[in-house]
C-alpha cells in the first residue's frame, strides 16, 4: 500500500475522497512498515502529526483552508532548524539539540498547511553522497535495501522512493538532492540560489547550499518549491524574487533546444546509456532538437567544489565546539580550555565531517590560500560562464545523468576520491549556482534487481519551470514495493 | 587585534646586534609609534542581527545573558544580516578623518576558538576596509605636553592608514558579578558579542606620548560629535593598543631599531601615556640585554599593570596565529554609492577642533572656554541653539557668546555639579555601590538640567538688555531648571518674579537716599574722594532696590549724587 503524491492527494482532498486524518495515517502505517529496515527517517513525530491532521480537516470543513499543501504531510532532511522534535543533522554532536527558531522554510510550509511529519537521516552535516555517514546508521535504498539511497539528502530520498510520504525537502550542496532522487525514482529539484531562503538550514557550504523539493514526480515537487520559495530578508544571500511561481510548465516543445554535454557521453552505465538515449527521444518526438554542447571546464568542477565546500565547512562548522550547545566533553583532570575544544569535536564529529574540516583548514591556511581557494574560485567562475555561453547561444536546458550508473552496494565505495567521482555530473551545477531539476528515468537490472536510474536539467538562473516541464516529459517515476 | 596575517611569523630569522654595538652609549632615542582605535558604535541593534546592543545607552546596564538571539550565539541555521547604522556611522568618522571610502567593501571570516566567540570565527574586514587613506593633524603640541587648540598651523600629521568594522567578541569572566571567585570555571556573558567595532590604524606618525594621547582626545570628540559612540571609557566604549618602539642612535653614529611592542587593550588615556612612557624607557635597556632588533617576526605583545605602572610580558601563542580569512559567503559585498558618500559628508558637523577653533577667533573666547564648551557635544549643542537664539533676537555674536557661556559655565556648571553628587549620594543610600568602578554615576551635564538653548538665548538677550541683574540671572537660571518652569519664557518668568531692574529714576533716588541715610559716614568718605567706602553704598542701595537694581545705574545715580 503506497500514497500518492502532492498533486493527486490535492486533487483528492479537494474532492473530498481524502482527508488529512487519512493521508496521515497511510503515510504512518508505511512508515511503521518500512523504516525499520530504511532506516529513512531519524524522527516521526506521529501524535503531533495526527494532532495537525486534525486541525487541518477542520479548517478544510470550515472553508479556511490555507494554500496548495494543506493537510499534506511533508518530511524534513533533519539539518532543517524545527521547534518540533530535535534538529540532529545526523550528528552525535547535535543528537539533543533543539532549535529555538523553525527554518523559513518550515513558516512556509505551515502557512501552506502542511503537516511536517517527521525528520529525515541524512550524511552527517550533509556531508557525503551515499548516506552511509550518519551517526544514526546508513540509509537503505528501498528499490534493494542491500545499496545505498544516495545522499546527502538520504532519508528525504528513500522517504518518498517507498512511497512514505508525498514529498520532503532536501538540501542540495554538490548533488545532495539530485543524485539520491535518480537512485531512488523520483524528482528533485536543487533551485537557483537566493531563490530559497537559507535561514534555519545548518549550512554546510553557504555558497552552495540551497534547500530543495523531494516528489514523486516533477509537479509534486514544482508545487512545493512554490510554496517556500520567496525573499527572506533574514538570508543576506536571499533573490528579491517572489515566490510562488513555479509550476511545471511543459508548453510546446517545439524548436526548443537540448544541450547534452559531450563530457557526459562516455563512462556511463549501459542503464544510464539507455535513459539518456530515450529522454533523447522523447524529447525529439514532441518536437524539441537535441545537440552536443561543450562545457570545457567540467573537469575542474570536482576539485573546485571539494575546495570550496571544505574551505566554507571548516569555518560553518567551527561553532560546534561544545561551548554554548551540543555534546561537550568530559574533561579529564588537568585538562583545559583546548582539551574541551578538541574532545568535544572529536568525539561529538563522525569520521567524514572530520576529513572535510581538515580539508578546509589545510586549503585556508596561509600559504596555500592562493594555490587551493583562489585558484577553485577561478574555476567556479569559468566553470559558471560554461554554461552561460551554452544559454547564450540559445541551448534551452542541458541534460545529462544525475550519475553515471546506479546506486552502489553499501560499502562498496570506501575510496573516498572513487565516491567524490560520483558527483561529477552534479557539482558544476552548484558553483555556478543555477537550478536543475533531476526525475528518476529508467531502470537498470543489477543482482537481479531494477534499480533506478536519473536524469536531470540545468538551466539559466530562475529557469525551474520550464526544468520541471522537461523533467516531466521524460520522467518514469517508480515506487518501491 | 592586529590585521595582518603572519604566517611566516615563526620561521623569520631575529636579527641580533653584536656584543660591541650593545656596549655602545646610546646618544639619542626616538620614540616610534603607531595607534589601533578600537571605537564600539553605538546603534541600537548589533551589527548583524536585530537584538539590542549594549553599547546602546538604553541598554548599558543590561543583565548578563539577556541581550543574545539566535545570531549572538551562533546557533545551527542562524545568520547574519548586516546593520547598516553601522556602515553609515563607520563612514561618517572615516570622513572626518579625512579617509577615502572604499566603493565595494567585504566581509571576511577570521577565524580563532574562543569561548567567547561564539562562532569560532569573527565576522571582519580584511582586504577590503570601508575606510582608507586619510589623515589627521594634530594641533601643535609644546615641550610641557600642552597642545595649542588656537593655533592652525605647526601640527604634526598623523596618517590613517584604515577603519574596518568588525563584530566585539563576548567577555570571558572568572568571578561571579557580587565577586565571587570561581575555582574551577569560567563563565561567559555574550551581551557584548556582536556590537559593532569600528578599527581605526594609524601610520606609526607619533613620536611623543603626548600627540598619541592628544590624538586619542580628539578622536573620541570626533566620534561623540558625530554621535557613532557614547565614549564611555570605563565602558570599553574606546580601546586602544599602541605599538611602540624606539629608534637607538649610538655612539658610532649607528641607528638601530628595537622591536615593536603592542600593548594590548588600554582603555583609559592615563594608561596610553603610561604605557608609552614605560615602554620609551625600558625599550634601550631591553635591546641592550637581548640584542634583537626590529625584523618581521620580532613584534611581542604586552599587557597594561594600571596599579604597578608597567607593561608586562604576555604569554606568546607556541606558533604564528593563522587567522584564514576568506570572504564570508552568507554576506555579499557592499557598494557605497558616490551620492550616499556624498550625502553622509554634506552632513557631518563641524567637528571639535574646528568649533574650538571658532570660538576662540570669531567670539574672541578664551582656549580654556572653548575646550570646556565643545567637551560635551550636547552641551556644545545647547551653546548653539542659545546662540541662534539671541542672534536672532538681535545680540551680536561676541556679546551673546560671552554671556551665554558664562550662563553654562558658571551658573549651570554648579547645578550640574551639584544634582551630580546628590545623584551619588542616593545611589550610595539605596546601598548601589557595590565597590565596582560600574557603579560610579554618569555625570549629570548642563544639557540635562531642563533649560533650553532657546531659553538660554532668551536668558542672554535679557543680560544683553540689562533687564535682569547678575544676581537675578543667577536665580533666573535656576527657576528655569526646575520641572515647573520648563518651556517657560524666560522673560515672562522674570517680570512675574520681579526680577526686571527698575530703571525708574524717581525710584533709583529713592534708594540711594535711603542708603546714604543709613551710612552717612560712607557717604562723607566718598563726598572726601575715598572711593573704596562706595561698595558699602551701593551694597545698601542694591539691598533697599530688592533685586530690581541694575548696579550700573544705581553707580551712576549714587556718584551723581555725591558729587553734587
Amino acid at each position: 500500500m503506497s500514497i500518492p503524491g502532492v498533486m493527486q492527494a490535492r486533487a483528492m482532498m479537494d474532492r473530498r475522497e481524502l482527508t488529512s486524518s487519512e493521508l496521515v495515517e497511510r503515510c504512518l502505517a508505511r512508515i511503521g512498515e518500512r523504516n525499520g529496515e530504511l532506516n529513512a527517517f531519524v524522527q516521526v513525530f506521529g501524535d503531533e502529526a495526527r494532532e495537525d491532521a486534525r486541525a487541518s480537516d477542520e479548517r478544510v470543513a470550515a472553508g479556511a483552508a490555507r494554500g496548495v499543501l494543506e493537510g499534506i504531510p511533508v518530511a524534513l532532511k533533519d539539518n532543517i532548524a524545527t521547534v518540533r522534535g530535535r534538529t540532529t543533522c545526523a550528528s552525535r554532536h547535535l543528537e539533543q539539540y533543539r532549535s529555538p527558531f523553525d527554518a523559513a522554510v518550515v513558516e512556509k510550509l505551515k502557512a501552506s498547511g502542511a503537516i511536517i511529519i517527521g525528520k529525515t537521516n541524512l550524511d552527517e552535516f550533509a556531508m557525503g553522497g551515499s548516506g552511509e555517514h550518519s551517526a544514526f546508521g546508513p540509509t537503505r535504498n528501498p528499490f534493494d535495501a542491500t545499496r545505498v539511497p544516495g545522499g546527502s539528502s538520504s532519508g528525504s530520498a528513500a522517504a518518498v522512493g517507498a512511497g512514505m510520504v508525498p514529498a520532503a525537502l532536501g538540501s542540495d550542496t554538490g548533488g545532495s538532492i539530485r543524485q539520491p532522487a535518480g537512485w531512488c525514482g523520483i524528482a528533485g529539484c536543487k533551485p537557483t540560489y537566493g531563490r530559497v531562503s537559507r535561514f534555519g538550514l545548518v549550512a554546510y557550504a553557504s555558497s552552495l547550499d540551497q534547500i530543495g523539493t523531494m516528489a514523486p514526480r516533477a509537479a509534486d515537487a514544482a508545487a512545493v518549491l512554490g510554496v517556500i520559495s520567496g525573499h527572506d530578508p533574514r538570508d543576506s544571500t536571499s533573490g528579491p524574487w517572489d515566490g510562488g511561481e513555479i509550476a511545471a510548465a511543459a508548453g510546446s516543445l517545439a524548436g526548443v533546444r537540448i544541450g547534452i554535454p559531450v563530457q557526459a557521453a562516455d563512462g556511463n552505465s549501459q542503464g544510464v546509456s539507455k535513459a539518456m538515449a530515450a529522454a533523447e527521444d522523447v524529447l525529439t518526438a514532441a518536437g524539441a532538437k537535441c545537440e552536443h554542447v561543450e562545457l570545457p571546464h567540467a573537469g575542474a568542477a570536482i576539485a573546485a567544489y571539494y575546495i570550496i565546500a571544505t574551505a566554507e565547512a571548516s569555518s560553518n562548522l567551527a561553532r560546534f565546539d561544545g561551548v554554548r550547545y551540543g555534546r561537550r566533553a568530559e574533561l579529564r583532570p588537568g585538562e583545559g580550555l583546548m582539551e574541551l575544544f578538541c574532545r568535544s569535536r572529536s568525539e561529538g564529529l563522525g569520521a567524514e565531517v572530520q576529513k572535510r574540516i581538515m580539508l578546509g583548514t589545510h586549503v585556508l591556511s596561509s600559504g596555500y590560500y592562493d594555490a587551493y581557494y583562489l585558484t577553485a574560485l577561478k574555476a567556479r567562475r569559468l566553470i559558471r560562464e560554461d554554461y552561460e555561453a551554452c544559454f547564450a547561444r540559445g541551448i534551452s536546458a542541458i541534460m545529462m545523468p544525475t550519475s553515471p550508473g546506479p546506486a552502489f552496494v553499501l560499502g562498496a565505495k570506501s575510496d573516498p576520491l572513487s565516491l567524490y567521482l560520483e558527483d561529477v555530473y552534479t557539482v558544476g551545477v552548484n558553483l555556478a549556482g543555477l537550478p536543475a531539476v533531476a526525475v528518476g528515468c529508467g531502470r537498470e537490472t543489477m543482482d537481479e534487481r531494477e534499480l533506478p536510474v536519473g536524469i536531470q536539467f540545468i538551466g539559466p538562473m530562475r529557469s525551474e519551470s520550464r526544468l520541471f516541464g522537461l523533467a516531466g516529459a521524460v520522467e518514469r517515476p517508480a515506487v518501491a514495493g | 587585534m592586529s590585521s595582518v596575517q603572519t604566517g611566516d611569523a615563526a620561521s623569520a630569522t631575529r636579527p641580533i646586534a653584536t656584543e660591541a654595538m650593545r656596549a655602545q652609549p646610546i646618544t639619542k632615542v626616538q620614540l616610534v609609534v603607531g595607534l589601533e582605535i578600537h571605537v564600539e558604535l553605538s546603534t541600537l541593534s548589533k551589527m548583524f542581527s536585530t537584538v539590542g546592543s549594549v553599547a546602546h545607552p538604553s541598554r548599558f546596564d543590561a543583565e548578563p545573558n539577556t541581550l543574545i538571539d539566535p545570531v549572538t550565539l551562533g546557533l545551527p541555521g542562524a545568520l547574519p544580516v548586516l546593520n547598516g547604522a553601522a556602515i553609515e556611522a563607520s563612514i561618517r568618522v572615516g570622513l572626518a578623518l579625512g579617509c577615502s571610502i572604499a566603493p565595494v567593501t567585504r566581509w571576511d571570516r577570521k577565524s580563532y576558538f574562543y569561548p567567547d566567540m561564539p562562532k569560532a570565527y569573527q565576522i571582519s574586514q580584511y582586504d577590503r576596509p570601508v575606510c582608507f587613506d586619510g589623515a589627521v593633524t594634530l594641533p601643535p603640541i609644546d615641550d610641557a605636553g600642552k597642545a595649542d587648540f588656537a593655533a592652525t598651523l605647526g601640527g604634526r600629521k598623523i596618517g590613517i592608514i584604515r577603519a574596518h568594522l568588525e563584530e566585539d567578541a563576548g567577555k570571558l569572566l572568572h568571578e561571579l558579578p557580587g565577586g565571587l571567585r570561581l575555582d574551577d570555571a569560567s563563565i561567559v556573558d555574550f551581551n557584548r558579542a556582536g556590537t559593532p567595532l569600528l578599527e581605526i590604524v594609524t601610520q606609526p606618525d607619533f613620536t611623543t606620548a603626548d600627540q598619541v594621547v592628544v590624538f586619542a582626545q580628539m578622536l573620541r570628540d570626533i566620534c561623540r560629535t558625530l554621535g557613532v559612540t557614547e565614549g564611555v571609557m570605563q565602558r570599553g566604549h574606546m580601546r586602544f593598543e599602541p605599538n611602540i618602539n624606539c629608534m637607538l642612535t649610538l655612539a658610532d653614529g649607528h641607528v638601530v631599531r628595537t622591536p615593536v611592542v603592542e600593548v594590548k587593550n588600554l582603555n583609559s588615556f592615563r594608561s596610553v601615556r603610561g604605557a608609552i612612557a614605560y615602554e620609551l624607557a625600558n625599550q634601550p635597556e631591553r635591546w641592550r640585554k637581548t640584542g634583537i632588533m626590529f625584523a618581521p617576526g620580532t613584534k611581542s605583545t604586552r599587557g597594561w599593570d594600571d596599579v604597578a605602572n608597567e607593561t608586562f610580558e604576555q604569554r606568546e601563542k607556541e606558533e604564528a596565529a593563522d587567522y584564514r580569512y576568506f570572504p564570508d559567503p552568507d554576506l555579499l559585498p557592499m557598494t557605497i554609492s558616490a551620492e550616499t558618500v556624498e550625502r553622509l559628508r554634506t552632513s557631518l558637523p563641524e567637528l571639535p577642533l574646528a568649533r574650538r577653533r571658532r570660538y576662540i577667533s570669531e567670539f574672541a573666547m578664551s582656549d580654556a572656554d572653548a575646550g570646556m564648551l565643545t567637551d560635551e557635544p550636547a552641551v556644545c549643542e545647547l551653546f548653539e541653539q542659545a546662540m541662534q537664539t539671541a542672534s536672532a533676537m538681535g545680540v551680536p555674536p561676541q556679546r551673546a557668546a560671552k554671556q551665554a557661556a558664562n550662563f553654562i559655565l558658571q551658573a549651570g556648571a554648579k547645578r550640574a555639579n551639584e544634582r551630580t553628587s546628590r545623584r551619588a549620594a542616593e545611589r550610595a543610600e539605596a546601598g548601589e555601590d557595590l565597590g565596582g568602578s560600574e557603579s560610579s554615576v554618569t555625570a549629570v551635564l548642563v544639557s540635562d538640567l531642563g533649560v533650553s538653548g532657546t531659553q538660554l538665548g532668551g536668558l542672554v538677550k535679557l543680560r544683553e538688555d540689562g533687564a535682569i541683574n547678575s544676581n537675578a540671572a543667577d536665580e533666573l537660571f535656576g527657576l528655569l531648571c526646575e520641572a515647573e518652569h520648563h518651556g517657560a519664557d524666560p522673560a515672562t518668568l522674570a517680570k512675574a518674579r520681579g526680577m526686571i531692574v527698575v530703571r525708574d529714576d524717581a525710584a533709583i533716588d529713592r534708594w540711594c537716599d535711603a542708603a546714604i541715610a543709613e551710612q552717612p559716614q560712607a557717604a562723607a568718605d566718598v563726598r572726601a574722594g575715598k572711593q573704596q567706602a562706595l561698595g558699602r553704598l551701593l551694597g545698601a542701595a542694591m539691598k533697599q532696590a530688592a533685586g530690581k537694581g541694575d548696579a550700573a545705574l544705581i553707580r551712576e545715580a549714587m556718584l551723581r549724587k555725591l558729587s553734587s
